[in-house]
């Protein structure tokens, strides 16, 4: 493991994009609201902002050294505290928060949390995500 | 967004029955997580990690749970999103969505509402589940 519990990512920005957005929401076929309309000011749909979308999976897989046929996105767990609107420009700051190991049935398991921080420009913490990724061996 | 304008323990939110995810709406996915990970695109890649077929991303179990929320009571009602995949989703799976009320909690913020979700294919199999909490508004 390249990385320990503590190592922060540099921050980046993320414009919050409604072409992004349409296209996510035409991936899943169902509005988040009844008569959304994926343009400036709509709310985000809740599952668009996640790290491996705004910051970029590459940076946190490599820096893990994570092969991705073996690696599996466990969940997410997400805390909204400031509305975000589609064409507002976040920072986006990743962590990883935490790392632990299990031995089960199927071998090794190695659970990676990765904690995300979503600033809008005045600099409110808008969501805070707790991603887990999961390598099997 | 108009709600209910009370939610009581045991209530649950309609249910989501989603459009089949077939590979144009995994590649659509793809583009818009600008995501590398080609086990969502290829075949052979797939067969490479023991799998029978390219897998959906984790990102449609979670999307339709939150669907199922904000759908109910807007976007800008939630304040807390939890969902653990537990199985994959393949090309052509259809989800259902369950979401129960499991709290009501009044204090001097407002109410809050707590859900416990679930996602589920046609055969039944459980491919996600989770929790989520929203406000409701006040009594007008």
């Amino acid at each position: 493991m390249a990385v320990v519990v503590g190592h922060r990512f540099p921050e980046r920005e993320f414009y919050v994009d409604p072409v992004r957005v349409e296209e996510f929401v035409f991936a899943l076929g169902v509005d988040p609201e009844p008569g959304y309309r994926a343009e400036i000011g709509a709310p985000v749909p809740p599952g668009f902002l996640m790290y491996v979308t705004t910051y970029g999976a590459d940076p946190v897989h490599d820096a893990l050294e994570f092969d991705l046929l073996r690696t599996v996105f466990g969940g997410v767990d997400e805390e909204f505290l400031a509305p975000v609107r589609l064409g507002d420009r976040l920072t986006v700051r990743p962590r990883i928060s935490d790392i632990t190991e299990k031995s089960g049935g199927s071998g090794r398991l190695t659970f990676v949390e990765v904690t995300t921080e979503y600033l809008l420009g005045d600099g409110t913490v808008a969501v805070r995500e707790r991603s887990t990724i999961v390598q099997r061996g | 967004m108009t709600t209910q304008m009370s939610y009581q323990i045991g209530d649950t939110l309609p249910e989501i029955v989603t459009p089949a995810i077939d590979r144009m709406r995994i590649a659509y996915m793809t583009v818009s997580m600008r995501d590398p990970n080609l086990v969502h695109l290829e075949d052979d890649y797939a067969a490479k990690a023991g799998l029978p077929s390219v897998i959906a991303h984790g990102t449609f179990a979670v999307s339709h749970l939150g669907a199922a929320v904000s759908r109910a009571v807007g976007v800008d009602a939630l304040t807390q999103f939890r969902v653990d995949l537990v199985a994959p989703v393949f090309p052509g799976d259809v989800l259902r969505t369950e979401a129960t009320v499991t709290g009501v909690e009044t204090g001097d913020g407002g109410t809050v509402v707590s859900v416990k979700l679930s996602a589920t294919k046609a055969d039944g199999t459980r491919v996600a589940r989770g929790t989520a909490a929203f406000r409701e508004p006040a009594a007008a």
